[in-house]
């Protein structure tokens, strides 16, 4: 049995499991966070894609072992109890999600993409998002979606600037 | 603020009473009456709207969909679960000689095991009734189940039906839809033919029209198997209560067919099934029989635990109804003006190993082959023949998208021969209201010519000629 | 093209019951299972349109054979028209007995009612209206009469004649035109899809978005049908691409812009004019991709994918033809 510590979304779990569990099985059988899917389990659909110290991965290619020690992002993760994540608020209000199988890896994707440039052209956002397969929604809205949410996200960086400013003062 | 009225002040809930007050008028500003159905108006309060007609209001369930709250089948898990995994063939073509579980069954942690013969009624299908549940005697196309395993983790379900060996004899196989129809091919359900089903639309007199034609087109389109990929595979869970009443939850796009088939294959009364969708992760067509089902509810009785199955992606493929393979023979007479005078179709539909939802598909690609135009004299033959390949099935447009590429495909030719401009062709000879349809239907609410308008319009199709 | 609603000839019937809370909000049972088209917001749309009422006030309950009415399915583009009809149906039923209810409130016979904005008023006198919710109540804790309605519908057809087929299969059909515009490498074969533009038809829509999510959705299906998606046997009948590797079809990078536009249709025999949507979408987009293709570069595929492979041995052939030609 291989034993792993991990960060998921803010917290320290540990679980003891057999060392050839992915890190896809990690998250829905041990950790009880079913929101990434399994769609093939080889890589191919991106449905079961998680954020990993800052980079989208398919969860189903890596081992538990592997996230040993790291920084680890689900669905789970996005929302607090008062707000939505803009992406996820962007997603609903545009109608982006149909089915909403292969949602919470395109959010994801989305996300880490958002975290790393926060005005992506749709170039670089059909880029971002080429790893997850979907077949209801022919991708249109997920694009707007990433857009409003990219502006959203632009907006409120510099409140959160100034926040944390007055809090190194006080 | 203490901290308790914190907490509470965080969850005060605010009474709506709005509903009961007669003095609110809750539309938003006018819309000019002679437009009933608003188009366009805010999304977030879209929902809230009194005329709900006409407005893009948001899902409710696109919501949990963005928060991974949406339980599909396989995130949904009882206590006591199993797994089940089933035996695929490999082979196209084979009599099954025997089939020896007994390894599989030693295996610990392998809770049940089930074959073919164990099934009350080992055939179901919507319209013919020739798929077996897991083949007992003879395997019919590489994907075919064999025999079915529960047991408590997927690995060892997995290694339980690696164990299972089954003798098989092989049989001749025929993959040509065009071959298969001769009568000394291969049958593949012998000793029936294997063109299992026929369709036939006449209207007029083609031979006159094409004698009147001043052109005539004549072309081969084929088109190629296709799977749905839904992204959510194939998904189900049995469990039965001590009143011999079975639940199942399933990916299954009609239930109240579902629950028919398990009826018929279990020999139950349908009081005794409850069958319950939940969210289905993409349908397309794919999932509109039953698939594991019985065997997982056999599987359940047997081993007296729920039982949940998923397909893998591989079976999806090899496994689940896909899109038929058409060969169509289009044979089109015009005027030099452009009009079609006469067309003469001939379909030859893969039908893969089973019917499924053939018949269906045959009935509308036959129908709406001729296209959107006003022909007078029309004869379309439709024919779906029996191969030893993936069984095909429903799958978004039941054979429209195939003809629908044979018949502008064609157009478009026509319009080059003629030396004339795509659009105009086809506004030439497209439908309007009252048009009769191949089938003599009178139609209404036609709107062929807009959608050409408007789509060129947008496109700013004009222009791009030049 | 054309695409028809509901199944070939054959009854399909759907069947819904609308009950109406004491509060005014009100539930719909639904026997079809949401597949992802959104049709269970469509539906809460119709049942509130009916109900005078907003979306938000619905909640629809579906899928389970033991507590909602039988309906046929998710199946040939049907929800939206043959479950719509009966659940507009089974609104109305319900409506009914709240406006048995609210004549008397109001001393006027219940064929002068109508509902709109959450409440029951007289026709042509909005002044004289009651909440929804307290006729409810009224009608439930007052007359003994809880509002719930159920209904049933079937598209009526005409069998086909077993020779000619002549026959009315279908009680209605959509619309459509989907216009290609794409970018030929003649030294590849590569296809690079520049633009799709739509315009379909689906009678009234319920829900304009859903609409284009559908449309953009059969789209890509269309994209993989013309360029991509094939299922390959080897010659002994086995599967040479199970998997998703191996089985190409659309990714965010395949798929081009896309214009989408609703035809103005109205069609009186479906609920408030609606049709369906879900299938037709799918249909037209191959033809298109190869119609451009043909006018980029003046070669016709005859069977589908178009491959770089097919279109590039096309180019060729047609380039010998053409030397061939001008040497004779």
């Amino acid at each position: 049995m291989s034993d792993i510590t991990l960060n998921i979304n803010g917290e320290t779990r540990t679980a003891s499991v057999p060392p050839e569990t992915t890190l896809l099985k990690l998250l829905r059988d041990y950790l009880n966070l079913a929101g990434a899917k399994l769609g093939c389990d080889v890589g191919d659909c991106g449905a079961c894609t998680v954020i990993v110290d800052g980079q989208a991965v398919n969860s189903c290619l890596m081992l538990a072992g592997q996230a040993d020690g790291r920084d680890v992002i689900t669905i789970e993760g996005l929302a607090t109890r008062d707000n939505f994540h803009p992406i996820q608020q962007a997603f609903e209000n545009n109608g982006a999600l149909q089915c909403g199988f292969c949602g919470p890896g395109v959010i994801l994707a989305a996300k880490a993409l958002l975290d790393e440039n926060d005005d992506p052209d749709v170039a670089t956002i059909r880029d971002a998002l080429a790893g997850n397969l979907c077949r209801c929604t022919g991708y249109t809205k997920m694009i707007e979606a990433v857009q409003v949410a990219a502006g959203e996200l632009r907006a409120e960086a510099p409140q959160q600037l100034s926040h944390a400013k007055s809090e190194a003062a006080s | 603020m203490s901290d308790e009225e914190k907490v509470l002040e965080r969850e005060k809930v605010h009474l709506d009473t709005a509903l009961r007050d007669p003095e609110i008028d809750l539309r938003l500003p006018a819309v000019v009456p002679r437009e009933p159905y608003p188009i366009e108006t805010l999304v977030p309060e879209a929902r809230q709207q009194t005329r709900a007609v006409g407005q893009r209001a948001t899902r409710q369930d696109g919501r949990l969909h963005g928060l991974g709250q949406t339980k599909y089948i396989d995130d949904m898990s009882f206590p006591g679960m199993l797994y089940a995994r089933i035996k695929r063939a490999g082979i196209a073509s084979a009599r099954i000689k025997s089939i020896d579980t007994s390894a599989a069954e030693a295996i610990p942690g392998v809770m049940a095991v089930l074959t073919g013969d164990e099934i009350p009624v080992n055939s179901f299908g919507p319209s013919l009734q020739d798929q077996p549940v897991l083949c007992a005697e003879q395997v019919f196309h590489a994907g075919d189940g064999v025999a079915a395993v529960a047991a408590i983790t997927e690995q060892i379900a997995e290694e339980a039906i690696d164990k299972i060996v089954v003798e098989y004899e092989p049989l001749p196989a025929i993959f040509d839809p065009v071959e298969a129809m001769n009568e000394d091919a291969h049958k593949v359900h012998a000793p029936g033919s294997n063109i299992y089903a026929t369709k036939a639309i006449r209207k007029g007199d083609v031979d006159k029209g094409f004698a009147e034609s001043d052109h005539i087109f004549e072309d081969r389109f084929t088109t190629q198997m296709i799977e749905h990929v839904s992204l959510e595979p194939h998904a189900a869970i049995a469990d039965w209560d001590a009143n011999g009443r079975v639940t199942i939850w399933a990916t299954i796009g009609r239930i109240t067919l579902a629950r028919a088939d398990i009826a018929r294959t279990l020999s139950m009364p349908m009081s005794r099934i409850r069958i319950i969708g939940t969210v289905v992760g993409g349908n397309f067509g794919g999932k509109n029989e039953i698939t594991q089902e019985p065997a997982l509810a056999l599987l359940s009785k047997k081993a007296g635990r729920p039982v949940k199955g998923v397909y893998t992606r591989g079976e999806e493929f090899t496994s689940t109804t896909t899109r038929h393979p058409i060969v169509m023979d289009y044979k089109t007479g015009v005027s030099n003006e452009g009009k079609i005078l006469a067309r003469k179709v001939r379909l030859v539909l893969d039908g893969g190993a089973y019917c499924s939802w053939s018949e269906t598909t045959l009935g509308k690609a036959c129908i709406l082959s001729p296209g959107p135009y006003n022909i007078d004299n029309v004869v379309a033959e439709a024919f779906v023949v029996y191969t030893n390949k993936t069984m095909t099935g429903a799958m978004r447009g039941f054979g429209a998208p195939q003809v629908c590429f044979a018949y502008e495909s064609q157009m478009d030719d026509i319009a080059t021969k003629l030396g004339m401009n795509p659009l105009d062709i086809r506004l030439l000879n497209a439908f309007h209201e009252g048009s009769s349809s191949p089938t003599g239907q009178v139609l209404h609410s036609v709107v062929v010519k807009e959608s050409l308008e408007t789509a060129s319009a947008r496109f700013r199709w004009q222009e791009a000629l030049t | 093209m054309w695409y028809p609603i509901g199944f070939t000839v054959a009854a399909n019937p759907s069947s819904a019951t609308v009950r109406v809370n004491e509060d005014g909000t009100a539930v719909l049972l639904t026997g079809t299972v949401e597949t992802g088209q959104g049709s269970l917001t469509v539906l809460a749309q119709i049942a509130a349109e009916a109900l005078g009422i907003a979306t938000d006030d619905v909640h629809v309950v579906s899928a389970d054979t033991d507590t909602t009415p039988m309906d046929t399915g998710a199946i040939a583009s049907r929800t939206t028209y043959v479950t719509g009809n009966a659940v507009a149906l089974a609104a109305e039923a319900a409506r009914d007995i709240l406006f048995d209810t609210a004549a008397q409130m109001l001393g006027v016979k219940a064929s002068q009612l109508e509902a709109k904005d959450r409440k029951i008023h007289v026709k042509g006198f909005p002044q004289h209206a009651v909440a929804i919710g307290d006729v409810a109540q009224r009608s439930q804790f007052v007359l003994g009469q809880p509002s719930i309605g159920s209904a049933s519908w079937n598209p009526p057809t005409v069998a086909m004649d077993p020779e000619t087929g002549q026959g009315k299969p279908f009680s209605t059909y959509v619309y459509a035109t989907q216009i290609a515009e794409v970018d030929v490498d003649d030294e590849t074969g590569e296809v690079d899809l520049l633009r799709i533009t739509a315009a379909h038809d689906c009678g009234t829509a319920i829900n304009p978005m859903l609409v284009e999510g559908q449309v953009e959705g059969g789209i890509s299906m269309g994209v993989g049908m013309a360029l991509q998606e094939e299922m390959l046997f080897r010659d002994d009948g086995t599967h040479v691409n199970p998997n998703l590797t191996n089985y190409i079809m659309p990714t965010s990078l395949d798929m081009p812009e896309i214009d989408v536009d609703i035809v103005q249709g109205f069609d009186p025999t479906g609920p408030f004019g609606a049709k369906g949507v879900g299938e037709p979408t799918a249909v037209p987009t191959a033809a298109a991709i190869m119609n451009a293709i043909h006018d980029a570069v003046g070669i016709r595929i005859t069977s589908l994918p178009a491959t770089a492979e097919k279109i590039l041995m096309a180019i060729k052939a047609s380039r010998e033809q053409e030397q061939k030609r001008l040497s004779a």
